[in-house]
């Protein structure tokens, strides 16, 4: 592997990696709060940026 | 910790947001000075650049590991006197386990690639790499500890049992690994040895740290959140549970 | 507290030596893993040698960590670790009595295995006392640390997994420390034996602090 290929595959795993386990955190999060019925009445507003997939 | 999480969005909040928005711009930053200003090593050549990641990955790994252990004590010596009976601490010991043992496989990933091109191996027994495979491995039995099905109290005090007796090893498996090695090196030319690193690159190492350090604490904090969450479930089944058990006993009686 | 530790370690000592599960299962069990070394490496007597004082311990693993599964095992029926959870003696107690009984079935598995080592791998012993004290001190290490992990796995259904994964992270630096102690001692390698063992001693005498300490946690109803 030359080096600029190994750089490449290090920084894109790790980003990789990185941006799953956070995405799976927000997810899990949406997921039991939707179990316990938080949140339902919020979803009414109409102007609802709740498409918007990753947030903090 | 202690804002409602908007509903919303679950486990955010306007602090999390702006910190989320900071660490996706410190992040890009990053990977504009580690991968395109910084200059490559005279020595390494475009491998210092992963370095970039790899050393605050480790940072991040052990850092986190402290910082379990540390609320691990607080849990099991300091929560008398809390309203939640120190579960904060318990939480909080389990967010940055996780958060730990994914930067420990960062460490791993970036440490074996970089050591494919600077030492011709993936691997190589030094202190560093071994102690984070075992603080890796004893990661993965904390956190496999707190799965198991228990009262939350209960279960939390024996992971930080556990938290407590790997802080107290770890360090010991890198003392003995590192004078293993040293042993081993002193007949011959210390191959493993890392360059020092300087100037820009040495500047770009440390802004590096600042923003994977941000990251992490967002991770962490998010972590935390969905803990509550999800103890927040455990506790409505069990009430849940109790309570159709009650309604039994009246039809039957 | 030395008394009702006695007192424990009498009992499991008891309960083994009619049942005989180390002589009779464990300590053949880790003859064969001694054998199947040899498979491993193709019988090549070089390198057996070598390896010799890791392998020793590598099999004490094996067999020990049955031995601790066992020594909890004991005292659950049906899952259930109340008996013991609840006992009237302390934890303290417990727990040194635990690890003396533990202690000394692992004792007999190595006498079984030096012999078999110096044996089966065409061994040389140089030094006697580093031998003996290092075993000494291993096996110290791994009891107490083989019953503090071995009670937070106690009576769960995934005990037999979990205790494995949560000891030979913590037995690490003994696996490390007494491979290279008995090597010194084979005369395979000529360094630091003693800083070896008494590495050993060190992390067990920490880690008895710890579990005295600590033990009465890892009691509670779970």
């Amino acid at each position: 592997m030359s080096e600029v290929t190994t750089v490449a595959t290090g920084w894109g795993l790790s980003f990789v990696v990185v941006a799953t386990y956070a995405l799976w955190v927000v997810g899990r999060g949406k997921t039991i709060g939707r179990e316990l019925g938080i949140g339902g009445r919020e979803e009414l507003e109409p102007e609802s940026d709740s498409s918007k997939p990753a947030d903090s | 910790m202690t804002q409602v999480p908007d509903s919303r969005h679950m486990t955010a909040t306007t602090a999390t947001r702006v910190l989320g928005t900071v660490a996706l711009v410190a992040v890009v930053l990053m990977g504009l000075l580690g991968l395109v200003v910084s200059p490559a090593d005279v020595v390494q050549g475009q491998a210092v650049r992963m370095l970039y990641l790899h050393v605050p990955s480790i940072w991040i790994a052990y850092g986190a590991f402290v910082l379990t252990s540390f609320s691990s004590a607080l849990f099991l010596f300091r929560s008398r006197h809390r309203h939640d009976g120190g579960r904060h601490h318990d939480r909080l010991a389990g967010s940055a386990a996780e958060v730990g043992v994914v930067f420990a496989g960062v460490t791993l990933v970036t440490g074996m690639l970089w050591g494919r091109v600077t030492w011709g191996t993936y691997w190589q027994w030094d202190a560093r790499l071994t102690t984070t495979v075992l603080l890796f491995v004893t990661y993965l039995g904390y956190l496999a500890l707190r799965r198991l099905p228990a009262d939350p109290v209960i279960r939390g005090r024996r992971a930080a049992v556990m938290a407590l007796i790997s802080f107290v090893n770890v360090p010991i498996v890198h003392f003995s690994v590192d004078w293993w090695r040293t042993l081993h090196q002193k007949a011959s030319l210390s191959v493993g040895r890392r360059p020092e690193i300087t100037g820009e690159m040495y500047w770009t190492l440390l802004y590096s740290t600042l923003a994977v350090t941000i990251v992490a604490s967002w991770l962490i904090v998010h972590r935390y959140r969905v803990i509550r969450l999800e103890e927040l479930r455990d506790e409505e089944a069990l009430e849940a549970l109790i309570a159709s058990r009650l309604r039994e006993d009246d039809v039957q009686a | 507290m030395l008394r009702e530790a006695l007192l424990v370690a009498r009992k499991d000592l008891r309960v083994e030596w009619r049942s005989k599960v180390t002589i009779g299962h464990v300590a053949p069990l880790a003859l064969l893993v001694l054998v199947v070394f040899a498979f491993a490496f193709d019988a090549n007597a070089g390198l057996l040698e070598f390896g010799a004082g890791g392998l020793y311990w590598v099999a004490v693993l094996f067999g020990g960590t049955l031995l601790i599964q066992r020594a909890f095992d004991v005292e659950t029926e049906d899952g259930n670790f109340d008996a013991f959870r609840m006992s009237a003696i302390g934890a303290p107690s417990l727990f040194l009595g635990k690890s003396l009984g533990v202690f000394i079935q692992v004792v007999f598995l190595e006498l079984i295995l030096g012999p078999g080592v110096v044996l089966l791998y065409n061994v040389r012993i140089d030094d006697w006392i580093l031998l003996l004290a290092s075993a000494l001190g291993g096996t110290l290490a791994f009891s107490v640390c083989g019953v503090l992990c071995g009670v937070m796995a106690a009576g769960l259904r995934v005990r037999a997994t979990l205790l494995p994964l949560l000891l030979v992270p913590v037995l690490a630096p003994v696996l490390l420390a007494g491979s290279r102690a008995f090597e010194t001692a084979f005369g395979v390698r000529a360094e630091a034996g003693w800083t070896w063992a008494s590495l050993m001693f060190v992390i067990a005498a920490v880690h008895t602090a710890v579990g005295v300490r600590a033990f009465g946690f890892l009691l509670e109803e779970g």
